[in-house]
């Protein structure tokens, strides 16, 4: 599965960077995020409580962070296990950009889905990653305090 | 696979399910049909620790005609629907979508009101409510509520609906004599999940169609309006042209997201696909 998108946020860049480096911001944000922790520089733990559609499970995984560019970019490889719903891996990689009115966000995710949830979850992976994606960063807005900004392509 | 444990509550009145839904919250799931929730819990994709099943409720039961509408109780099977004189008569689009759904045993279980407020962007019912302006009647803690079907699906899988919210029924408005509907879905094989499909009314009126309504499901994350499309095909009389510029404005308008073997393009693709034949077969 495959997930590329863009988000405006009416905040200056350093304040988008800092958020995106701070698991109180990231915990408010993460929907369904029950605990996160920063282990070190590189890694941070969370579990987080996936609800979508028929789906209810319970995800603990990890992030390695790598190719660190304060304030530009930065890649990430992730994992996580579900138990009996399955597991997801991949990798993503995220930019920042000075434009007007604030910061953009650009990144693009890779991720495989395995064991039950790859089975039948399969059929709206990728509106339920959408889904998710946009739900975190609308409430990401919020904690700083900034708004979302619809792109041409997001407005009704 | 079999499902983790889990609690059965069996109330006889809908005062009861709402004092047990308020009781047990985000732990208690309501139970009907089970055509969808019974696959979940034995795939463990989610354990509930008790489901409460409602089908004793007669609140939710019943095809009834109101006066200006046909109502219908969310226990209501799918082929109570396909099988109704009374759908039949009033709102024939629901008749022609019917078979459809799966095949004919989940359709003996499946509910009306589950396929509803379960809300999936490539079920049947979702588009028919909202190509038929339906209105939902919903009980919550503080009484019961109607909700227009253009603010009831908000996105994917998500309704309207509040945790300790029950879906009772939905009202339709019936049928006027000069409407022509039509209701098509391309899937791979028949009963599976459509690719795209779209369901559709009019009235139709010195060949023109008037009150065109398009609802394409299986194409976005929630059943959705081509309303640009819609109202470029206000009182038109449909020529090559016409149906040609409209698939074009339809696939301009619809934001079409891939799934996991059909790209958006595919789906942009069908959806004009799909409009083409629809409006040849509303303008015979």
């Amino acid at each position: 599965m495959e997930l590329i998108g863009e988000q405006l946020i009416a905040a200056p860049i350093q304040q988008v960077w800092l958020g995106l480096n701070d698991v109180a911001i990231l915990h408010a944000a993460i929907p369904g995020c029950e605990e996160i922790e920063r282990v070190s520089e590189e890694e941070v733990r969370a579990k987080v409580m996936f609800k979508i559609g028929p789906v209810r499970a319970r995800f603990a995984g990890k992030l390695m962070l790598a190719d660190v560019m304060p304030e530009q970019s930065c890649s990430m490889a992730f994992e996580g296990s579900g138990g009996a719903a399955g597991f997801a891996k991949g990798k993503a990689k995220v930019e920042l950009f000075v434009v007007e009115g604030g910061t953009l966000i650009r990144y693009s995710t890779e991720a495989a889905i395995g064991g039950k949830l790859g089975q039948i979850g399969g059929r709206l992976i990728n509106a339920s990653a959408k889904k998710i994606a946009d739900e975190f960063f609308m409430a990401f807005a919020k904690e700083l305090g900034g708004e979302l900004i619809l792109l041409d392509d997001q407005k009704e | 696979m079999k499902s983790a444990t889990f609690d059965y509550i069996k109330p006889n009145n809908l005062r009861d399910a709402m004092a047990l839904l308020s009781k047990h919250g985000d732990e208690a799931r309501l139970i009907a049909g089970g055509q969808t929730l019974l696959a979940t819990l034995n795939l463990r994709l989610s354990e509930p620790s008790l489901l409460i099943d409602i089908t004793n409720i007669s609140e939710l039961k019943g095809i009834e005609l109101k006066e200006k509408a046909i109502r219908i109780g969310s226990l209501v099977t799918h082929t109570e629907i396909e099988d109704s004189d009374l759908i039949a008569h009033h709102v024939p689009l629901l008749k022609e979508a019917a078979p459809h759904i799966a095949h004919r045993a989940i359709r003996n279980l499946g509910t009306w009101g589950g396929s509803i407020a379960y809300g999936d962007p490539a079920a049947e019912w979702p588009a028919c409510a909202l190509a038929l302006d339906a209105t939902m009647i919903i009980q919550g803690p503080s009484g019961e509520r109607k909700v227009p079907v253009k603010d009831f699906f908000q996105d994917l899988y998500t309704t309207i609906l509040e945790p300790e919210d029950v879906l009772v029924a939905t009202e339709i408005p019936i049928t006027a004599p000069n409407q022509v509907y039509s209701f098509i879905e391309l899937a791979r094989r028949h009963g599976d999940y459509a690719v795209a499909g779209l369901a559709a009314v009019a009235q139709k009126q010195s060949g023109g169609l008037h009150a065109c309504r398009l609802a394409f499901f299986s194409v976005a994350s929630t059943p959705i309006m081509a309303t640009t499309t819609q109202d470029f095909l206000e009182g038109k009389k449909l020529n090559q042209e016409t149906i040609s510029e409209a698939v074009k404005l339809a696939r301009q308008e619809i934001e079409t997201l891939a799934d996991i073997t059909n790209s958006a393009e595919m789906k942009t693709h069908l959806l004009g696909v799909l409009l083409e034949r629809t409006l040849l077969k509303m303008s015979a």
